[in-house]
């Protein structure tokens, strides 16, 4: 009868495997390569991460983890990119894709295998990575584009978030939802949220317009492996929310859709953009999401961009669009605008690519993303965003109201 | 009072899925001493088989060909690696376990890929309301199935002559091999069993209001854990209180988060564990479990 001696043992063991579980991750095969060359185009000065004519970026993705369905996608949307453009006419862009799993400590891993040959980061996704690997991109001179919109990411020099922040985005979102008369002054709304960067700051913008708009805010935490949102919609149910926010990822979103049609509780939910994902409207929450939902983002829908979707789709067949590939391709545009400025300065190192990228202003992705003001430190670098709804068109959303700033939208942008 | 209903309904249905998971950990204990650390990959490999048959084959076929994958799964599991390993320290043949989990789990991980994979279930997401408490008729079924299966794996430990042989072997092994009972056979069933276990949980789990198969199914195995220890983790109706006892504890601190919110927020992921722990300083062999006795 040794049943009690082991039980100590086996819990130690469980948390272990907890432990061990999430920090489970593959390695993309295409790794490794070159060291910094000297400038052989033209008097352009380069140190690290260029050869010959070929500059190479850095893509820190999520390819496993809870954002993997996004993380895929946006990284063929970078990949599109640089397939069809060259910086300054000259040089092309290859890229080191890597998977963290959404696991920080793989993140600050992989990171430390590739920076010694990429000249910026094309992508780092999650706000928690990106928060991880600040110290190193700082020390390093490193441009990054996060595929995050955390206000925490914007304090980080180089780090350029393309969009509004997330409270910027969510206060947005509820701007809509006053505007279209489906939530009034003085309302209780209930907002689930991811723990973590990501989570707290779309919270933020939930509490910035119950302050300015007298709601009153019910915040259920969760963290990214929870699937089940029974526990968090009753609660709400209970208090009689008049609405339903999310700042989760796709998998909750389904869920919290699904649980709240099952009680009866028919209100519209608002969601922070990562919420969405075209599989959604497979599902069997896809009724709930279409009468329901609306996404506030500084992503643009591909029913606005027939031509590309085109492209996307010979390049890709076999894939469902989604919004993360348009902003793939438009962080791959964004960069090119930093790559080609700093070429034109004649000078391609970290250092030049990091001048180049604090100078830009009012940049301009052709209506793929939300007009940018600039990269200025703690600010959120735009104060406006799309709203999107689930459509039966490709990817899943359509545009129903084209880019706008809301009522306290400068005011929460810093 | 709707609200605890609620709440109290959806614990109880979830810790019926968590019941069984902690079934199989009790079973395959109970058989070899072995404290199995596969269940969670068990779990997913059950899920994935049914979602990716459905679509071809259509619902019915999918789910008997993913309990009996996943069967066959932890047969091999135990054939090639637990039974050629017998003699092996218990704590040495729990950590190998864990590798295997591991291995299993990578390459799920890797096949399902970005996707959710959505199971095409005959009752769908659609709900019934009980009074004013709603729930949805996936874990309905769940808790009916959960609650026939727990009482006739009950009644089998305790009458079929393969109830009895397993008792005896993890009594005392040794005598029950002189007793003439094949130990070999009696572990392989239990894994079977076990993985029959985990499938049939898989199957409720990715339906609603849950969102499909994704590597985050995964985890759900880890918060059974607690329930079977905390239950006992040699006693069958242990790993029964303990599931309920935790899918409670869960959805009542996630559903009442704003007035356990000074511990902190999403203080209902360590509610799992904050319970076994209580459990185990009251109750060092969990509430059921057999008592470990040292005569001096």
């Amino acid at each position: 009868m040794r049943a009690g001696k082991q039980v100590r043992g086996v819990a130690v063991l469980a948390a272990a495997v907890v432990v061990t579980a999430a920090g489970c991750s593959t390695k993309a095969p295409d790794s490794g390569g070159g060291g910094g060359g000297g400038g052989e185009a033209g008097d352009v000065a380069t140190d690290i991460g260029i050869e010959g004519t070929t500059i190479r970026l850095g893509v820190l993705t999520d390819l496993t983890g809870v954002f993997a369905a996004l993380g895929q996608d946006i990284t063929n949307g970078n990949t599109l990119y640089w397939q069809g453009n060259q910086v300054c006419g000259t040089y092309d862009v290859e890229l080191d894709v890597q998977d963290t799993g959404y696991v920080p400590q793989t993140g600050v891993q992989l990171y430390s295998g590739m920076k010694d040959n990429v000249l910026a980061m094309q992508q780092t996704i999650g706000s928690p990575i990106n928060t991880a690997l600040a110290p190193e991109y700082e020390a390093d001179t490193i441009v990054n584009f996060p595929s995050a919109w955390a206000r925490t990411l914007t304090e980080i020099p180089g780090t350029g978030v393309l969009g509004a922040t997330y409270d910027v985005e969510i206060a947005n979102g509820y701007q809509y939802l006053f505007d279209q008369g489906l939530l009034q002054d003085g309302a209780t709304v209930g907002h689930i949220y991811f723990e973590g960067e990501y989570g707290e700051n779309g919270l933020a913008g939930s509490e910035a317009v119950a302050e300015a708009r007298n709601l009153t805010v019910i915040p259920a935490q969760i963290k990214s492996t929870d699937q089940d949102m029974s526990a968090q919609i009753t609660q709400f149910a209970a208090a009689g929310v008049d609405a339903i926010v999310l700042t989760v990822a796709p998998a909750q979103t389904a869920s919290a859709a699904a649980v709240a049609s099952a009680q009866g509780l028919n209100v519209p939910i608002l969601g922070s953009n990562p919420v969405f994902a075209p599989g959604l409207l497979q599902g069997p929450s896809a009724q709930a999401l279409r009468d329901n939902l609306y996404v506030s983002s500084p992503i643009t829908a591909w029913d606005a961009q027939p031509e590309l979707l085109e492209q996307y789709q010979q390049a890709y067949p076999n894939t469902t669009p989604s919004l993360g590939a348009i902003f793939g391709y438009a962080m791959g545009d964004v960069m090119n605008q930093v790559l080609d400025a700093a070429c034109e300065s004649g000078d391609l190192t970290r250092e030049g690519v990091l001048a180049a990228f604090g100078e830009l202003t009012e940049i301009d992705t052709e209506g793929l993303l939300v007009p940018i003001q600039a990269f200025e430190t703690g600010v959120s670098p735009s104060t406006q965003s799309f709203i999107l709804r689930p459509a039966d068109v490709p990817g899943g959303a359509q545009v129903v109201e084209d880019a706008f700033e809301g009522e306290i939208a400068t005011e929460l942008a810093g | 009072m709707t609200q605890f209903l609620s709440l109290l309904l959806n614990g109880i249905s979830l810790g019926a899925i968590y019941a069984l998971i902690a079934l199989g950990f009790v079973i395959i204990f109970k058989a070899s001493e072995v404290v199995s650390f596969t269940q969670g990959s068990l779990l997913l490999l059950g899920a994935y088989t049914i979602a990716r048959l459905s679509g071809p084959y259509g619902f019915l076929v999918a789910a008997l060909a993913g309990i009996l994958v996943t069967a066959l799964a932890a047969l091999l599991i135990e054939r090639l690696v637990i039974n050629r390993l017998r003699g092996a320290p218990v704590i040495s043949l729990a950590i190998v376990t864990i590798g295997v989990d591991i291995i299993l789990l990578t390459e799920l991980i890797r096949r399902i890929g970005p996707d959710i994979l959505n199971v095409p279930h005959p009752w769908g997401g659609d709900s019934v309301r009980i009074g004013g408490v709603g729930i949805s008729q996936n874990r309905l079924i769940a808790m009916l199935v959960a609650g026939v299966l727990i009482v006739v794996f009950f009644l089998a430990f305790k009458y079929s002559s393969w109830g009895v042989a397993m008792r005896a072997s993890a009594e005392d092994g040794e005598a029950a091999a002189l007793m003439g009972i094949r130990q070999g056979r009696v572990s392989a069933l239990a894994w079977v069993v076990a993985g029959v276990l985990a499938a049939v949980a898989a199957l409720f789990l990715v339906g609603a209001p849950t969102p499909g198969v994704s590597a985050a199914v995964y985890t759900v195995a880890l918060r059974a854990f607690p329930a079977a220890i905390l239950g006992g983790l040699d006693s069958t109706g242990g790993a029964l209180v303990g599931g309920l006892l935790i899918g409670i504890a869960e959805a009542l601190a996630a559903g009442y988060q704003e007035q356990l919110s000074f511990l902190g927020r999403g203080f209902g992921e360590v509610v799992p564990y904050v319970v076994m722990i209580i459990v185990l300083l009251v109750r060092p062999s969990g509430l059921f479990g057999t008592k470990e006795l040292t005569r001096v």
